[in-house]
C-alpha cells in the first residue's frame, strides 16, 4: 500500500464522492460499501490465481454456487448453522478444487491460452448443470433471524450484517498480503507468478505451487459462497454474473494487485448503489459493471498499445 | 477427376437436406431447424476463431439482430423478407462500429468484452421497455409462411446455406491466409504485409451480419422476441461446443458437430429435462484435453497419413 503524490488527487475525489452520496441518500453509501465488500471478498481468490498460476478461471462464479450449495446441504442435513457448516465446507472445496486442478487444468498449463478459456468456460457449464440435475432450478434460500439485524441513527435504519463481507474482504487481503510477503511459500509463489521458469531454475516446485494456490483459492471461494449462502436466495445460474463482475475487478486492478481490487470494488458498489437509489433506475444498475469493464479494458489496451 | 467426385458428395448432400421434409413430420423438421440454427452460429463463430480470436458473445449479435427484425415488421411494418435484410445490416453495422475498440484486445481481453457486449445489449433491450416491449418482449401479429412447417424447415436450409457459403469463400479466397497468419504469429504477419487490423474487421463484421441473419430468421420462424430467449446463453455454450466437438478451423467441423450434438441433445431434452446440458459442459473438458481438434480433425489426420 504506497502512497505517492498521484493517489492523493484520487483521494480527495473518492472522499468527495463518498460525502456527496452520503448528504444526498446515507443508506446508499452504506449499501455500496456493503456490496464492494461481497464483491472484494469473492473477486481476490480469483485474483490469486490470475496472479500466480496466470489463468483465467471462468468457473470462478460457479464454484462459489457449489459451495453455497454444498452448505445448504449440508445444514439442511445435519441441522447446522451455516456458519459451522463453514467448516465441512471447506474441507469439500479442498477436495473439488485439488482434483479440479489435477484432472483438468494441468493439463492445459502449457497449451494456447485459447484452451484454458473454453476449459474453464467448459467447467462452469459442467458444475452449474450438474446442480441444476441434483437440485433442479428452484430458488433456495434458509432463513435466518440473524441477517436482518439493523442499526438506526438518526433518521435512516440499514441492515448491519452485510458489515461481514468488507471485514471477510479487508481480512482476506491483509491476511494474502502477508502469506505472500513474509513466509517462505508465499515467496516462493510470487516468485513463480513473475517468472514461473526462472522459479523452477532456482529450485521451487513450480507445480507444487500451482496446485496449493489453485485449491487455496477455491477454498476461499467455498468460504464466500457459504457466507453468499446466509444473506441470498441461491440457485444454479446465481454464480455465472460474479464470475463476470470479479474479472472487471481485476482487469481494473491489474494482474497481481490485491489491494487495487478493495478500491475498485468499492467504486463498482458504490456506482451500483447510487443507480439502485434512483428511482426507476434500478434495472440499469448492471449495465455499470459491464461499460466499466469495457472502459477499462479499453484504456489499458490504447496506454499499453499491448495487452 | 478427384474435383468432381469431391463436389458431388456436397451437393448430394444438400439434395438430401432439401428433401428431407418430403418424407419427415412436423417434429423432425423442428428438430432439424433447431440443428441448422446452431450449426450456422458455431461456423460464424469458428470463422472468427481462424484468426486466433475466441468471441463468447455470439448471442450478443444474435440477440440484436432477433430485436432489430421484430421491431422493424413491428413498428415500422417493413415486410419479412426486408426485416430481415436491414436487421443483419444493422448487426453489421454495430459491429463494424464496436470493432474500432474491441479488436484492439486479445486473447482473454478480447473475450470477455465480447461476454459484456452481449450482456449491455441485453440490459438495454430489457430496460428499454416504451420500445422494445421490456421483460415481456415483442410478439408478431403473424409467423411466415402461416407457420407451415416444410416452408420455415427450407428458410432455415437457405439460411444455413448461405452461412457455409461465406465459410467456404474464407477458407478458400485470400483472406484464409492473411486470418491463419494472424493466429499464427501477429508480428510475423505484419511484417509480411498483413493489414491485421482491417482483416479482423471485415471477419468481426461479416460474422457479425451473419449472426445478425440467424437471428432474425429464427424471430420470423418463432414470431415473439424475449430478452431472456433472444440473449439466451445457450446461443453462446451449444456452438462452442459444437465446433469444438465437430473440429474447429473448418467448414466441416461444425457441420459434422451439430447434426451430433443437435440430435443427441434432443433425445437427452427428453430423457432428463433438467441439467441435459451437462453434457456440452462435459464434452468442451474432454475435447479440450484428449481431441483439440475435434473429429474433422481427426479424419483429416488420418487422410494425411494415409497419403504418405
Amino acid at each position: 500500500m504506497r502512497l505517492n503524490r498521484k493517489v492523493i488527487p484520487w483521494i480527495v475525489i473518492g472522499v468527495a464522492a463518498a460525502a456527496a452520496i452520503a448528504a444526498w441518500k446515507p443508506t446508499a453509501l452504506i449499501y455500496g460499501v456493503q456490496r464492494a465488500g461481497l464483491y472484494a471478498a469473492i473477486a481476490i481468490p480469483m485474483a490469486l490465481v490470475l496472479g500466480i498460476v496466470h489463468i483465467v478461471n471462468l468457473s470462478h462464479g460457479e464454484t462459489l454456487m457449489v459451495a453455497a450449495y454444498a452448505t445448504y446441504t449440508i445444514a439442511q442435513a445435519l441441522g447446522l448453522d451455516p456458519w459451522l457448516a463453514l467448516v465441512p465446507v471447506m474441507a469439500v472445496m479442498a477436495i473439488l478444487g485439488y482434483l479440479i486442478f489435477q484432472l483438468t487444468i494441468k493439463h492445459t498449463l502449457k497449451a494456447p491460452e485459447l484452451n484454458q478459456l473454453i476449459l474453464t468456460f467448459g467447467i462452469a457449464i459442467t458444475l452449474t448443470q450438474l446442480v441444476t440435475l441434483l437440485y433442479t432450478t428452484q430458488t433456495r434460500k434458509m432463513h435466518l433471524s440473524y441477517v436482518s439485524a439493523s442499526l438506526s441513527i438518526g433518521e435512516t435504519s440499514f441492515g448491519v450484517y452485510d458489515f461481514v463481507f468488507v471485514a471477510m474482504a479487508i481480512a482476506m487481503a491483509v491476511a494474502l498480503n502477508v502469506f505472500l510477503t513474509k513466509t517462505r511459500f508465499g515467496k516462493a509463489a510470487v516468485a513463480v507468478g513473475q517468472n514461473p521458469r526462472g522459479a523452477a531454475i532456482v529450485g521451487i516446485d513450480v507445480q507444487k505451487v500451482y496446485v496449493v494456490i489453485f485449491t487455496l483459492s477455491v477454498i476461499l471461494t467455498g468460504i464466500m459462497g457459504s457466507l453468499f449462502m446466509t444473506r441470498q436466495s441461491i440457485f444454479p445460474s446465481v454464480g455465472g454474473p460474479y464470475t463476470m463482475k470479479c474479472f472487471s475487478l481485476v482487469a481494473m486492478a491489474g494482474i497481481g494487485n490485491i489491494s487495487g481490487i478493495l478500491y475498485g470494488s468499492l467504486v463498482l458498489g458504490l456506482a451500483e448503489a447510487v443507480i439502485n437509489g434512483i428511482k426507476g433506475m434500478s434495472g440499469w444498475s448492471n449495465i455499470v459493471f459491464f461499460l466499466l469493464i469495457i472502459g477499462v479494458i479499453g484504456v489499458r489496451a490504447f496506454k499499453e498499445r499491448k495487452i | 477427376m478427384k474435383k468432381i467426385t469431391s463436389g458431388i458428395f456436397p451437393i448430394s448432400l444438400v439434395l438430401l437436406a432439401a428433401s428431407l421434409p418430403l418424407f419427415l413430420g412436423a417434429y423432425p423438421q423442428a428438430v432439424a431447424r433447431s440443428v441448422f440454427t446452431y450449426m450456422a452460429l458455431a461456423l460464424t463463430w469458428d470463422i472468427l476463431l481462424r484468426s486466433g480470436q475466441v468471441s463468447f458473445g455470439i448471442v450478443g449479435f444474435y440477440g440484436l439482430g432477433s430485436y432489430a427484425a421484430i421491431l422493424l415488421a413491428v413498428r415500422a411494418g417493413m415486410p419479412p423478407a426486408v426485416a430481415i435484410i436491414a436487421a443483419s445490416l444493422f448487426a453489421a453495422l454495430i459491429a463494424f462500429a464496436l470493432g474500432f475498440l474491441v479488436l484492439r484486445l486479445r486473447a482473454m481481453y478480447f473475450s470477455i468484452t465480447t461476454l459484456a457486449l452481449a450482456e449491455i445489449f441485453k440490459v438495454i433491450i430489457h430496460n428499454w421497455n416504451s420500445f422494445t416491449g421490456g421483460p415481456e418482449g415483442i410478439v408478431l401479429p403473424q409467423v411466415v409462411f402461416n407457420g407451415d412447417s416444410r416452408a420455415l424447415y427450407w428458410l432455415s436450409l437457405g439460411m444455413v446455406l448461405v452461412v457455409v457459403a461465406v465459410s467456404v469463400f474464407f477458407e478458400k479466397s485470400r483472406l484464409h491466409y492473411s486470418l491463419t497468419a494472424i493466429r499464427n504469429n501477429e508480428i510475423a504477419a505484419r511484417t509480411s504485409g498483413v493489414d491485421i487490423f482491417a482483416n479482423l474487421l471485415i471477419t468481426f463484421t461479416v460474422t457479425s451480419l451473419l449472426q445478425g441473419l440467424i437471428g432474425g430468421v429464427q424471430v420470423f420462424s418463432y414470431g415473439f422476441a424475449m430478452p431472456d430467449s433472444a440473449f439466451d446463453g445457450n446461443y453462446t455454450l451449444l456452438p462452442l461446443a459444437i465446433a469444438l466437438l465437430g473440429g474447429i478451423h473448418s467448414t466441416w467441423g461444425p457441420i459434422i458437430g451439430a447434426i451430433l450434438l443437435g440430435v443427441a441433445s434432443e433425445y437427452l431434452k427428453l430423457k432428463i429435462p433438467y441439467g441435459h446440458l451437462l453434457v456440452y459442459g462435459l464434452i468442451i473438458i474432454l475435447v479440450i484435453l484428449f481431441i483439440p481438434n475435434g473429429i474433422y480433425g481427426l479424419v483429416r489426420k488420418g487422410r494425411s497419413k494415409r497419403n504418405g
